[in-house]
C-alpha cells in the first residue's frame, strides 16, 4: 500500500466508525434540560413575556429551562435538525418547510397572528402594493413567513419577483437591521414582524399593508409553538406542562397588556442592547393578536403558499404534525 | 510544475496508463462513491434524510432544477446562467485590468516594488473578508458581487503577467533589441509573446480564484438568478437534497472550465516547446 492509499482507507474506516455515533442523538429518555428558541421579535411575545416572568421555569419545576436567541427561522431549523432545540417559537413557513422534509416536527400551539406589516420608506415613492413593481423588498429571511406572505402579496398585483422572471428584488435582510437599510436607501419596502413595523413607522415611514390587508384578513398565525417529536413522546409530562406556562402567558399578555408590554420590553433590551418607545410597542401590540388557538385551516394554506412561491413542489399531509 | 507533468502522465506513448484506463479509473471511482453514499444514506440510514439526503433524493433535485417543466421546476437551470454569465463578465474584466497593470508593473520597478508586494497581499484575504466592504460600498447588488470576482481574477493575472514578463530569458530581450524593438515594441512584440505560457498560467489559476468569489459573494446578495442564492433557498426550507445538487453543480462548472483551461495551458506549453513528449 502506497501513502496515499493508507492515508484514505484509515479516512474512510475512521468515517464510516464516526458515522452512527454523531447520528441524530436528540432527545434522552427523560430530559434534565429543555431548549428553547424563540426570537427577539413582538409575534414572539409570549416566550419574551414567559422568559422575563419566569413562567416557563416555574412550570418544569427542577427541570432547567435553556432558553436561545434566534434571528431567523433557518437557523432555527437547522439547530431543530440537528437535535438542539427541543421547543421553538417558530414562523409557520419554516415549521411546515421541516415537516414537509420529514423533520420530527409537531405543533403544538399558535402564539401570535398577524403583527406584520409591509412598510415603504418614506422616500420610495410606494403608496400600494402596486408601487412594488421595480423596487426592493426585505424580507427576514428567504423561505420565511413574511417571504411566503410577500410573493403571495406580489402574486395578486401581478407581480413576479425578479428571480422568477419579475422586476421586484427580494432581498433578505434581519428585521433589526432594516432601520439602517432604509437610513442608507438600500432597500425601498420590507415585510417585517413587529415591533419592527411599528419602529420604522416612527421614522416616518409609510404602512401601505396592515397586519389585515397582508393576507386572510389577518386571521394567519405568525409564529406557532414547535416541539420535536422524540422529546416529547419521551417527555409528555414536561411538554403539558410547558404548554400550560405557555397558555398562562398568553392569557396573561391578554389580560394585561401593560404589563406584558413592560416585560417585553425587558426581555428585548436583554436580548439586543436596545429598549422601544413605549408608544412604538403599544402600536405594535395594537397590531398583533395572541392566541394559543391554531387553525388547521390556515396552516394547509400556507402550505399552499409555500407551493405557489416555489419552496416545495407539494404541500405536505400536516395532519400527522398536528398535536391530538 | 505539478499541472505540466500531470498531463504528460496521461499521454499513451510516455509508457503511462493509458487514457481510457484513467477514464475507467474515474468512472469505477464515481460508482463506488455513490455505491457508499447510497449504502450509508438510503440502505443503512445512518443519517435522517433532512441531514443528509441519498443520491436519489440529490437527483430528484437536479433533473427538477435542470430540466423540469413544472411552473417552479428550471430553477438551478436559471441560476447557472445568472452565475455563468456574471463570472464571465468579471472573469473578463479582471484578465483586462489585470493584463494592464501587469504590464505597467513588469515594466516600472517603483509600480513592482509598492503594488506587487501590496497584491500579493490582497491575494491572501479570502475573499468573503471582502463582501461586507463590496455591500457597504455598492449595495446589496450585482456590482458588489462583481467587486469581489473582479478583485480576486485580477490579482492573479497581474502577478502572472509582471512575473512572466521579468522571466523571459534575457537571449531573446538582447535579440529583439538587435533586431531594433524598443520599449513599448519590445514589450508589445517579443517579451509579451514570450511570457504566454506563464500567462495563460496565471489565468487558470483567476478562473478557480473568480468562480469561487462569485459563489460566496452571491450567497450573501439575494435578489437575483444565481447558484448562492439556490444554495440559500435550500438552506432556508430545509432542502438539504437542493444544497447538495447546487454543490454539486458548482463543483461540476468549476472543473470543466479547469479542464478547458488546462488543456488549453499544455497545448500552448507543447506549442513553445516546454512539453517534451517522448
Amino acid at each position: 500500500m502506497t501513502r496515499t492509499t493508507k492515508l484514505t482507507v484509515s479516512t474512510l474506516l475512521g468515517l464510516l466508525i464516526s458515522l452512527p455515533a454523531s447520528s441524530a442523538q436528540t432527545a434522552a429518555q427523560s430530559a434534565s434540560t429543555v431548549r428553547l428558541g424563540y426570537f427577539p421579535n413582538l409575534t414572539h411575545a409570549p416566550a419574551l413575556v414567559g422568559l422575563e416572568r419566569g413562567t416557563f421555569q416555574k412550570a418544569l419545576g427542577k427541570v432547567k429551562l435553556d432558553a436561545r436567541q434566534f434571528v431567523s427561522g433557518t437557523t432555527l431549523t437547522e439547530a431543530f435538525a440537528a437535535g438542539q432545540i427541543d421547543i421553538a417559537y417558530v414562523g409557520p413557513g419554516p415549521a411546515i418547510n421541516a415537516a414537509g422534509r420529514g423533520m420530527p416536527v409537531q405543533f403544538l400551539a399558535g402564539a401570535s397572528e398577524a403583527g406584520a406589516v409591509l412598510v415603504a420608506r418614506k422616500d420610495s415613492g410606494i403608496k400600494s402594493y402596486r408601487d412594488l413593481g421595480g423596487k426592493s423588498v426585505a424580507v427576514p429571511s428567504l423561505g420565511n413567513t413574511q417571504d411566503i406572505s410577500l410573493r403571495h402579496i406580489l402574486n395578486e398585483n401581478d407581480l413576479k419577483s425578479r428571480t422568477d422572471g419579475g422586476t421586484v428584488t427580494i432581498t433578505p435582510i434581519a428585521p433589526a437591521d432594516v432601520l439602517a437599510a432604509f437610513a442608507a436607501r438600500r432597500v425601498d419596502a420590507t415585510l417585517v414582524p413587529e415591533p419592527w413595523g411599528a419602529a420604522l413607522e416612527a421614522q416616518g415611514h409609510k404602512v401601505i399593508g396592515t397586519e389585515k390587508t397582508v393576507w386572510r384578513d389577518g386571521k394567519y398565525p405568525t409564529t406557532v409553538l414547535i416541539v420535536n417529536t422524540k422529546f416529547a413522546q419521551a417527555n409528555p409530562a414536561l411538554v403539558t406542562a410547558f404548554l400550560k406556562a405557555h397558555a398562562d402567558t398568553v392569557a396573561f399578555i391578554n389580560r394585561s397588556p401593560a404589563a406584558a408590554q413592560t416585560a417585553v420590553n425587558a426581555q428585548l433590551l436583554k436580548l439586543t442592547g436596545e429598549k422601544l418607545d413605549p408608544r412604538v410597542l403599544q402600536r405594535a401590540f395594537a397590531r398583533t393578536r395572541f392566541t394559543t388557538a391554531l387553525d388547521p385551516a390556515a396552516l394547509r394554506e400556507y402550505a399552499a403558499l409555500n407551493v405557489e412561491a416555489g419552496y416545495a413542489r407539494s404541500a405536505p399531509d400536516l395532519t400527522p404534525f398536528l398535536r391530538k | 510544475m505539478t499541472t505540466a507533468n500531470r498531463s504528460t502522465d496521461l499521454s499513451p506513448t510516455s509508457g503511462q496508463p493509458s487514457r481510457w484506463r484513467v477514464l475507467s479509473w474515474q468512472v469505477a471511482g464515481l460508482l463506488i462513491i455513490l455505491g457508499l453514499w447510497w449504502l450509508v444514506t438510503d440502505v443503512l440510514k445512518v443519517y435522517p434524510p433532512y441531514v443528509f439526503p441519498g443520491p436519489k433524493a440529490v437527483w430528484t433535485e437536479v433533473s427538477y432544477g435542470l430540466w423540469g417543466t413544472g411552473p417552479q421546476d428550471g430553477k438551478l437551470l436559471g441560476a447557472i446562467g445568472g452565475s455563468l454569465r456574471r463570472v464571465l463578465t468579471g472573469y473578463l474584466l479582471a484578465v483586462l485590468l489585470g493584463g494592464v497593470v501587469g504590464l505597467l508593473m513588469g515594466a516600472w520597478l517603483p509600480l513592482r516594488a509598492t503594488l506587487g508586494a501590496y497584491l500579493t497581499g490582497i491575494q491572501s484575504v479570502p475573499s468573503i473578508a471582502f463582501v461586507p466592504f463590496a455591500i457597504l460600498f455598492f449595495g446589496l447588488n450585482e456590482q458588489a458581487v462583481l467587486f469581489v470576482v473582479i478583485l480576486e481574477g485580477f490579482i492573479p493575472v497581474a502577478l502572472a503577467v509582471s512575473g512572466a514578463l521579468l522571466n523571459v530569458p534575457p537571449a531573446l530581450r538582447v535579440a529583439g533589441r538587435t533586431l531594433g524593438a524598443r520599449g513599448l515594441g519590445l514589450t508589445l512584440r517579443v517579451l509579451l509573446p514570450a511570457s504566454v505560457p506563464n500567462v495563460l498560467t496565471g489565468l487558470r489559476t483567476a478562473w478557480s480564484f473568480a468562480w469561487r468569489a462569485l459563489v460566496g459573494g452571491e450567497l450573501l446578495i439575494a435578489g437575483v438568478k444565481s447558484l448562492g442564492e439556490q444554495l440559500e433557498i435550500g438552506r432556508n426550507t430545509a432542502n438539504v437534497a437542493l444544497v447538495l445538487a447546487t454543490i454539486i453543480i458548482i463543483g461540476v462548472i468549476g472543473g470543466l472550465f479547469d479542464t478547458l483551461l488546462r488543456a488549453a495551458e499544455a497545448r500552448v506549453r507543447r506549442t513553445y516547446g516546454l512539453e517534451v513528449q517522448s
